[in-house]
């Protein structure tokens, strides 16, 4: 295999820090604990050091995954019209959309409202519960690669935005009530903005890579 | 938890990773010495190591060629079909915001019309922006450049919106013979169009607007650049 490791760490071992947005390198930056270290060409933050934002982050995200049940399997709205009533669920839409034949709007809108988030939030509980744990295995690595791949394909604030809209297109149309779908889905969205903000991917390379170089050096 | 912010000062001479044989790994940031002409692959995470993404200006070209294509009948062709007691009224994405606007609800038609109209519109002239400015040399500062693309690339999702309204109300609206919506041959084009601006800008690597400014700068030794900005 031909790789060659020089630097260990970006801050803390080798202190040679590289902007992943404009690659200006930096030297000898001191180090500090509780610091949030800023690229001076192009305002890149480099470094974000905070502590313990693991288990916080495990718990938002477990609260999470305990509101996708109730978000998936519960109407989110009602519609009322002419004494019938229609339910709408998050994966109704792209189920009827499946069923016309709108492949690409119905598959597009099942993985970026649902699927994504929720690997995602699966992904996020298995490394940070298994750091929590002291557990390791190879597949956390790629995990917690493939967790910060997805991040712009989940999209659950855009779907609630939706929502709203929806809502107010029909209001002149029918009566609609909120369904016990669409509280789930707001604290969903609430605990899983939380999770993702809390973390800090530095700490949990960190961590990972720490408990990887007991068995092989990197 | 309050934390402090440092910005180390700009050194004298600006040394670029790429300049002294370095790479970043994007997933893990690590540092790592770089070896030309080879795969190199990141020995602690497993991810493959590139000092710039390869191909960066013309995937982002292809990528913005093919969604501004795809913008045409985005606009022209209908979105949704709203079926009421039998009479067909099918809408643009212009026409929903004008049903929004006539209905009285001015906030959302604002808020649809950015997310529909703004925001795809500013997405792909913003990046053909970047890219011909890279080209021609157009007097823009670095910050000004990054300071754009940064704002393009986290507004670029919100335009999934008209699209979750319209799949939202297909699912809803679902009584026969009373009241149906439908989507249109839009949506898929406009789902089309929201995926190859995201992937437009995830292909686009921002140290190239550092790169160049370098090459303008061919004549004077390397590292007497002044300090940019
Ligand atoms: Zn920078
Ligand atoms: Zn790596």
């Amino acid at each position: 295999m031909q790789v060659v490791v020089t630097g260990r760490s970006q801050v803390i071992n080798s202190r040679i820090l590289l902007c992943h947005e404009c690659d200006l390198l930096i030297e000898n930056q001191e180090i500090c604990e509780t610091c949030k270290v800023q690229c001076p060409r192009c305002g890149h933050v480099l470094y974000k050091q905070k502590h313990n934002t693991i288990s916080r982050s495990l718990a938002y995200a477990l609260t999470a995954l305990i509101c996708f049940y109730p978000a998936v399997t519960q109407p989110i709205m009602i519609l009322e019209m002419l004494g019938l009533s229609q339910q709408q669920s998050l994966i109704s839409g792209s189920l009827i959309l499946l069923r016309e034949k709108y492949y690409v709007v119905a598959i597009l809108t099942f993985l970026s409202s649902c699927l994504v988030p929720l690997f995602r939030l699966l992904l996020l509980t298995y490394v940070t519960l298994s750091i929590t744990l002291n557990y390791y295995h190879k597949s956390l690595i790629w995990s917690f690669r493939l967790f910060h791949e997805m991040e712009e394909w989940g999209m659950l604030e855009v779907y609630m935005l939706g929502i709203i809209v929806a809502v107010v297109k029909l209001l002149s149309m029918a009566e609609i009530q909120p369904g016990f779908g669409l509280w789930a889905y707001a604290a969903l969205l609430l605990s899983s903005i939380l999770a993702t903000t809390a973390l800090n991917p530095h700490e949990v390379w960190d961590a990972l890579l720490d408990r990887k170089t007991r068995e092989e050096p990197c | 938890m309050v934390s402090k912010t440092i910005t180390p000062a700009l050194p004298d001479k600006i040394i670029t990773g790429k300049e002294a044989g370095l790479v970043l790994c994007a997933e893990c940031y690590k540092v790592h010495r770089y070896i030309p002409d080879a795969e190199q692959e990141c020995r602690c995470c497993g991810a493959e190591l590139y000092q710039r993404k390869p191909d960066s200006i013309n995937r982002t070209w292809a990528f913005l060629i093919a969604s501004m294509i795809l913008y045409i009948p985005v606009n022209t062709m209908m979105i949704m079909n709203v079926a009421y007691f039998g009479t067909d009224e099918p809408s643009t994405i212009m026409g929903g915001v004008i049903l929004l606007l006539q209905m009285g609800s001015h906030a959302v038609a604002f808020v649809v019309f950015v997310a529909s109209v703004l925001v795809p519109l500013f997405k792909m002239i913003g990046i053909m922006l970047i890219l011909f400015s890279l080209k021609y040399k157009v007097n823009m500062t670095d910050r000004q450049r990054i300071k754009m693309f940064r704002f393009i690339e986290f507004i670029g999702r919100w335009s999934m919106l008209d699209i979750f309204v319209v799949s939202i109300l297909a699912a809803l609206v679902h009584i026969t013979g009373v009241a149906e919506i439908t989507a249109g041959p839009a949506a898929t084009a406009f789902g089309t169009v929201v995926v190859l601006t995201m992937l437009a800008a995830s292909s686009f690597d921002t140290r190239l607007l550092w790169d160049y400014k370098r090459k303008n700068y061919k004549n004077i030794e390397l590292n007497q650049e002044p300090a940019a900005d």
